[in-house]
């Protein structure tokens, strides 16, 4: 398994957040962690990645334990993410976005970057080709020179995705990619996972919007931190606990 | 491509603008410039490299109130040597920047533990510690007097300050805009708008603000080493809340966001009072007006001011032109 997540808990205060969760995620699979609001699965993501650190037990990334490393070991590690909410640099274009996203393959040392050394050169210009590229593949080539957060919303969820590829990571984690999103973007996006999937990467992905579980080889149910379901896409639809679940949170709303 | 050849003309007119400058400062001194005028300039040459200094530890998003420390820690630290034991200036000097540098990355990592406005008051804690370690040792520093009779780097003329000042500051201001327009200025720029989005992607973000901070001090320190054995004498005041206070405000009434802006900033807030030295108890209102004109009418700081005059001269022509276009597009059909 690429990752694997044994009884990761997560006490905020008086609030546990995430209780117990153990779950897997292999090379290759986009699988779908949902839950209703509140359940804990951003909670989750920040565990993993490192952005908070669990109050009890384990993540391990490819074999390797890397529970309460920090984020950018993480990234270096093999994981990239988007955020649900502000996921990008606001100031910098959408091309800007993407090449200073090409932070870690190559890597350009201090002095090399000071003296604009061939290689750093070099580095640079492999990182704008390939931005070039993230850019065209997700569409957003003719918005390249737009400010970020002059994006409309899809655009600017679509940016988080390149941002994150630019990472070139084994495990892409995405956090509501389809949130706000118009019927043709969301067709749009599920296309370019498949795509991402296609070049060999492994996808984990939250997702309130049920069209997702067409792209998921499997799917983790959450509530209240605590698995419900978990199985293939057909086992999770029948499940009566997750038809509770989010028929409760209708129920609430 | 034609935006693309407009910004290259663009960029080839600043350039040569800048040689033009930097050519007639060089020939300042020829042309018959006076002493006392030399001397300001000394001084402006100065701080501006601190004013720039402190702007690049503000595109990791840090600002700091407490940055004439870091110009203290070298100055003083290459007097004392240069005065007490009698070393050359041109020795003393570099290990003043080499000390201010050690110690700064040194308080770099616990400050950059806390962000923002927590880290400004800490700069400012900071500032006002380090004058305290200056009483504390005033066998050497001469506590509130000072330190007089600093060695000097030239003899009594200004001429070779001149030209040693403008080349520390041409070359101070050369690395800083290549670090900034370099991959390291974009990894702070990155920093400073999300420390989360930047370590997703691998940036070990404390670091980088300690390396910001770092690398500022290294230039706050060149500024320093310079006054010290310019003005050859240092007291509490020199570099006291007040200037660290000044240099923020050279920085902002320049423009923070421009590169040029601390440079205008420094320049017009130092000259200008020379100039106007028959005025001299109005320079605190001329200093105020200055500021409130600045602050409510020129978003970018006076470097941002030919961009904003563009604009207006260019905005009623374009309007024109967009009626004008509209009235034809009305009539077509
Ligand atoms: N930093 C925090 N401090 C305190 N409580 C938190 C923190 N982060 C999350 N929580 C709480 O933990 C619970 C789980 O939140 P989380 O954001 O993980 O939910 P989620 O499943 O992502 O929900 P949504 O679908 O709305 O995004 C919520 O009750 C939330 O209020
Ligand atoms: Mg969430």
């Amino acid at each position: 398994m690429l990752l694997d997540i044994h009884g990761l808990t997560k006490n905020f205060g008086g609030l546990i957040a995430v209780d117990h969760l153990s779950m897997s995620v292999g090379e290759g699979q986009i699988v779908g962690l949902i839950g209703p609001n509140g359940a804990g699965k951003t909670t989750v993501f920040n565990l993993i990645t490192g952005v908070i650190r669990p109050s009890a037990g384990k993540v391990e990334f490819d074999g390797k334990d890397v529970t309460g490393k920090s984020p950018h070991i993480l990234a270096k590690s093999g994981i990239g993410r988007t955020f649900q909410l502000t996921p990008l640099f606001t100031d910098f274009t959408t091309l800007e976005n993407v090449v200073a996203s090409y932070y870690l393959h190559p890597r350009s040392g201090f002095w090399d970057s000071l003296f604009n050394t061939p290689k750093y050169r070099h580095n640079e210009a492999y990182a704008l080709e390939q931005s070039l590229k993230i850019l065209d593949m997700v569409g957003l080539s003719k918005v390249k020179d737009e400010r970020a957060k002059n994006l409309p919303h899809g655009y600017q969820k679509m940016l988080g995705i390149a941002r994150a590829l630019a990472v070139q990571p084994r495990l892409l984690m995405l956090d509501e990619p389809l949130g706000g999103m118009n019927t043709d973007e969301i067709t749009f996006t599920m296309d370019i996972m498949a795509k991402v999937r296609g070049l060999g990467m492994t996808i984990l992905v939250i997702e309130h919007n049920m069209q997702i579980l067409d792209l998921c080889d499997r799917v983790v149910a959450i509530n209240f931190g605590q698995k419900i379901g978990e199985g293939s896409v057909k086992d999770i639809r029948n499940n009566p606990d997750v038809i509770k679940a989010y028929l409760g949170e209708q129920n609430v709303a | 491509m034609h935006t693309e050849s407009l910004k290259r003309q663009r960029r080839n007119i600043t350039i040569a603008a800048i040689c033009v400058v930097v050519g007639l400062l060089f020939a300042l001194p020829q042309l018959g410039l006076s002493v006392y005028f030399m001397h300001t300039l000394i001084g402006v040459f100065i701080w501006i490299i601190v004013a720039n200094s402190l702007r690049l530890l503000g595109l990791s998003g840090q600002g700091s109130i407490g940055h004439a420390a870091f110009m203290a820690i070298g100055a003083y630290t290459s007097a004392i040597l240069a005065k007490f034991l009698g070393w050359s200036p041109w020795i003393t000097m570099p290990i003043g920047v080499l000390v201010t540098v050690v110690v700064g990355f040194l308080v770099a990592v616990p400050f950059t533990r806390v962000r923002g406005i927590y880290f400004t008051m800490v700069s400012l804690f900071f500032g006002i510690g380090v004058l305290a370690v200056n009483q504390v040792f005033n066998k050497w520093t001469g506590g509130y007097s000072g330190i007089i009779s600093i060695p000097r780097l030239f003899a009594y003329i200004k001429t070779p300050y001149y030209y040693f000042c403008l080349a520390l500051m041409v070359i101070c201001l050369l690395i800083m805009y290549r670090l900034e327009h370099s991959r390291i200025g974009l990894t702070w720029k990155a920093v400073a708008q999300s420390y989360s989005v930047a370590s997703s992607i691998g940036i070990n973000e404390a670091w980088q603000r300690i390396l910001c901070l770092g690398v500022s001090c290294f230039f706050a320190a060149i500024a320093g080493v310079a006054y010290a054995h310019y003005y050859v004498i240092l007291t509490q005041e020199t570099f006291s809340f007040n200037t660290s206070i000044n240099v923020f405000v050279y920085m902002t009434v320049g423009g923070a966001g421009l590169f040029a802006g601390p440079i205008a900033g420094t320049a017009v807030l130092l000259i200008i009072p020379e100039l106007l030295r028959d005025l001299r108890e109005y320079v605190p209102f001329i200093y105020a007006a200055i500021l409130l004109i600045v602050l409510f009418l020129m978003p970018q700081g006076l470097a941002g001011l030919p961009a904003q005059l563009w604009q207006l001269i260019k905005r009623p022509a374009r309007a024109k032109r967009m009626a004008s276009e509209k009235e034809v597009g009305e009539r077509a059909p």
